[in-house]
């Protein structure tokens, strides 16, 4: 147990006066929101306890847990950028092998904000940041510039500016759950392979 | 292949129209233009394939294979945003949301000087209302924690609640998913096929 920093006592304790704060500060919180808490503060301390809740860094920017990070950014369209990523996005209507090729991305999504004046991109990813965004640099180039030159400002995804471009628009989330924060995408295929193994092996026998 | 309306040749058509769309509006793009021009092969060639798609996820959302999106953009109430922080510094972003096992993924964003929450999720079904009905009959109490911080709230309980979440919710664009044929529910048994794989082959080898 070398990364268990806390022992379990000091642990509670400080689980327990993150809780004391907690109930301070809803003190002024609606009467139900309240009785909310209190019902469900056993519950939470425990989840509290837990490793697996904790979150942590994604590298430069952002927060993981487990394998898998996430990144959100939103920044403004170029003017008739909008108009162009729509077009674009309507006729891949979902289709993104290419992203399949990459082969980090567990989820992505994008939505247009504010009377599209503004793009909201977010994704859920294997590891860290750097490698993250150099292995789409490396691996789909054109298909980062056709999607991202919609934004005001993207300085083209073969300028060395173009991290910083997406650190300066990214906002790290407050708080990040996965479902299966043990499995990359990878993993996942993996485990698909050896459950297709296993159902055509017991087959055979059975 | 009941669901596919058009020929082949329909189809190229279309796809070329769309191409010479896009050319069109990328042509005031400088960088997108090349890109553009780099990447129609590929573009062509993954359409022509057509592996995937986005469709409904329900009342508002899209949804790819068994996994669905949902994006909201609230107001916080003042104090909210303290509170909220707090809250999930305390627990993280776990809110018994392993009890409802169909979310594969959640996060919350604070925007706009601590004023909005962006709340987004990964989830499985096929139906934006079952996934909330499950919600508030398994969890309501976690969740009215959560959601008290956010203006016009009405309370899980109240029958209100789901306009109230339509109202908010911008359904995205476009939704990839890496592993659409799976649910939270069947990787969890694929993790325990393969444990059981490598302990019969222990046993064996």
């Amino acid at each position: 147990m070398a990364t268990q920093t806390l022992t379990t006592p000091k642990q509670k304790q400080t689980v327990e006066d993150k809780i004391q704060q907690l109930r301070q500060l809803y003190a002024d919180a609606p009467e139900f929101a309240k009785t909310a808490l209190e019902n469900t503060l056993k519950d939470l301390a425990s989840t509290a306890a837990q490793p697996r809740s904790r979150m942590e860094s994604a590298g430069r920017t952002g927060v993981r847990q487990g394998t898998v990070s996430e990144l959100t950014v939103i920044a403004p369209f170029a003017p008739g950028g909008a108009e162009r990523l729509r077009a674009l996005l309507q006729l891949r209507n979902g289709n993104f092998d290419d992203t399949d090729r990459v082969g980090t991305v567990h989820d992505m999504r994008f939505v247009f904000l504010d009377n599209d004046t503004k793009l909201l991109f977010a994704t859920a990813y294997d590891g860290d940041w750097d490698i993250y965004i150099e292995d789409f640099v490396a691996k789909i180039p054109n298909e980062m510039d056709v999607l991202f030159s919609c934004f005001e400002g993207w300085p083209g995804i073969h300028n060395a500016k173009v991290k910083d471009f997406i650190a300066n628009h990214q906002i790290p989330a407050e708080g990040w759950y996965v479902a299966h924060p043990d499995l990359t995408v990878r993993d996942v295929h993996r485990v698909k392979r050896v459950g297709k193994a296993a159902e055509e092996f017991l087959d055979k026998i059975g | 292949m009941a669901t596919q309306t058009l020929s082949r040749p329909q189809q190229d058509q279309t796809i070329d129209q769309k191409i010479q769309e896009l050319r069109q509006l990328y042509a005031d793009s400088p960088v997108g233009k090349t890109a553009l021009e780099n990447s129609i092969p590929a573009l062509r060639e993954k359409l022509a394939k057509g592996l995937r798609s986005n469709e409904s996820a329900g009342r508002v959302g899209l949804r790819q294979g068994k996994v669905s999106e949902l994006t909201l953009i609230f107001k916080f109430v003042p104090g909210g945003a303290k509170r909220l922080r707090a809250l999930l510094q305390v627990m993280g972003a776990n809110f018994g949301t392993e009890k409802v096992a169909t979310v594969h993924d959640q996060r919350f964003v604070f925007l706009d000087n601590d004023t909005k929450l962006l709340f987004a999720t990964a989830y499985d079904g096929d139906s934006w209302d079952t996934y909330l009905d499950e919600f508030a009959t398994k969890i309501p109490d976690e969740l009215d924690m959560l959601f008290s911080e956010l203006e016009e709230f009405p309370g899980f309980r109240d029958p209100s609640v789901k306009d109230w979440i339509a109202k908010y919710q911008i359904p995205a664009e476009n939704w990839y998913v890496a592993h659409p044929d799976l649910t939270v529910r069947d990787i969890r048994r694929l993790k325990r096929i393969g444990k059981a794989a490598e302990e019969f082959l222990d046993k064996i080898g």
